[in-house]
């Protein structure tokens, strides 16, 4: 992993060149159970953004303090509590939202994009910098999943974020409802990607 | 000090649990009345709605939940409403569907013979599919429906459901079989109890 450590670059890298779901292919798991409706991926990624953000900062601030022997359990314990507090704050301010993503929240805890991000690069970062790069990851995985999450919304049920959108003629493909679909749509956004980029030159 | 030692990361890791664990406390202490008042609402909107009873807001709906009352009929915890004369019943039900338990009320007629309404307020239904039993168009079939022997029947006709009052049938949701089936048996178990404690044999 090249180490870049400009907000620009951290940018492009984490929305592109690196996007942690097309290039790095991590967090597959929501990327396949969150993605039927566009209202839940929503509020799934920015619960990752606020998460990641977080973590990163969280780790970069105390990786002095840290033994080496215990770093993975402590960065297992500060990503757990983020997610937990973020949990919570969604059951109590809306709780509808809240019960349609039932235990995917808490699974954000395994999302190994979070773990890579803050293993990666917080340990060996400042601060800021290392939550600049934790919000721009979570992005490139937002980008990733809306993606995904549009057209399984838009073939699956004739819908954007609930409005109906297709004619009424339209029969709804129930494969996209269903968790394989994700798989199909994940590979094709892969294969777009990579293409684009190797159209590019970038070293893909 | 060294910082790769066992004393220091013995403390280090004991201090940080700590604070995170603090942290959680803390979080949940500050947000634990808002989400019982949550579920709260939550119980009694579905109530109120399940006997058809109508209200405009949170804090309508907390007002006449203050009639409604826990009563025994048959050895069956009822609630119970009173409107213009009108006795109303409701019901909590619950049972398996495809991956876990469905909950909810159905509110029923004091001779039995008619729901009332029905709400879901717990399920873990696969989501598009057999989730779509917490859709109102799917709860709305059950509004004043009239039941035949104690039962309703679930079809599957075109997915859009049945509104007709004495179909004695609910549509069931498309490409979602193993849910509409589960939940017919759930509330048609639950119906018969009804039916027979109310009386509807005789009616």
């Amino acid at each position: 992993m090249s180490s870049v450590a400009a907000p620009g670059p951290i940018l492009k890298e984490n929305l592109w060149t690196n996007n942690p779901i097309f290039m790095q292919v991590l967090g597959i798991c929501s990327a396949l159970a969150v993605t039927n409706l566009l209202a839940n991926t929503m509020i799934m990624t920015l619960a990752v953004v606020g998460v990641m953000g977080m973590t990163n900062l969280t780790v970069a601030l105390i990786k002095s303090l840290i033994p080496r022997k215990v770093r993975m359990m402590v960065q297992t314990l500060i990503i757990a509590s983020y997610v937990i507090v973020v949990d919570i704050i969604l059951r109590a301010y809306v709780p509808d939202i809240s019960r349609e993503l039932g235990p995917y929240v808490g699974l954000i805890i395994t999302n190994c994009i979070i773990m890579g991000r803050a293993e990666a690069f917080a340990q060996s970062n400042p601060p800021l910098i290392s939550m600049w790069d934790g919000v721009t990851s979570a992005f490139g995985y937002m980008g990733v999943l809306l993606s995904i999450a549009l057209i399984r919304e838009l073939l699956g049920f004739g819908s954007l974020f609930g409005y109906q959108i297709m004619p009424e003629a339209f029969e709804p493909w129930i494969i996209m409802v269903m968790p394989p679909s994700a798989f199909f749509v994940l590979g094709i956004i892969i294969w777009i990607g990579k293409a684009i980029m190797e159209r590019e030159g970038a070293p893909a | 000090m060294n910082k790769q030692s066992f004393g220091y990361t013995v403390i280090f890791t004991a201090l940080i649990s700590f604070a995170f664990v603090f942290l959680l406390a803390m979080a949940n202490e500050l947000t634990v009345d808002r989400i019982e008042f949550n579920n709260e609402v939550r119980l009694q909107r579905s109530i109120l709605n399940a006997m058809g009873v109508e209200f405009d807001s949170d804090e309508h709906a907390a007002e006449l939940f203050e009639r409604v009352e826990q009563v025994e009929v048959e050895g069956l915890s009822l609630y119970s409403y009173e409107r213009d004369d009108e006795r109303l019943y409701a019901k909590e039900y619950s049972g398996s569907g495809v991956w876990g338990t469905i909950r909810g009320h159905v509110g029923i007629t004091p001779d039995g013979t008619r729901t009332l309404g029905l709400t879901v307020l717990e399920h873990q239904e696969t989501p598009g599919l057999g989730g779509r039993i917490d859709e109102d168009w799917f709860q709305e079939q059950f509004r004043n429906k009239q039941l035949v022997d104690g039962r309703l029947e679930m079809t599957s006709r075109d997915g859009e459901g049945n509104f007709e009052e004495d179909s004695g049938e609910i549509d069931g949701i498309t490409g979602a079989t193993g849910t509409s089936d589960s939940f017919a048996n759930i509330i048609n178990a639950h119906l018969e109890e009804l039916y027979n404690a109310l009386g509807g044999e005789s009616a």
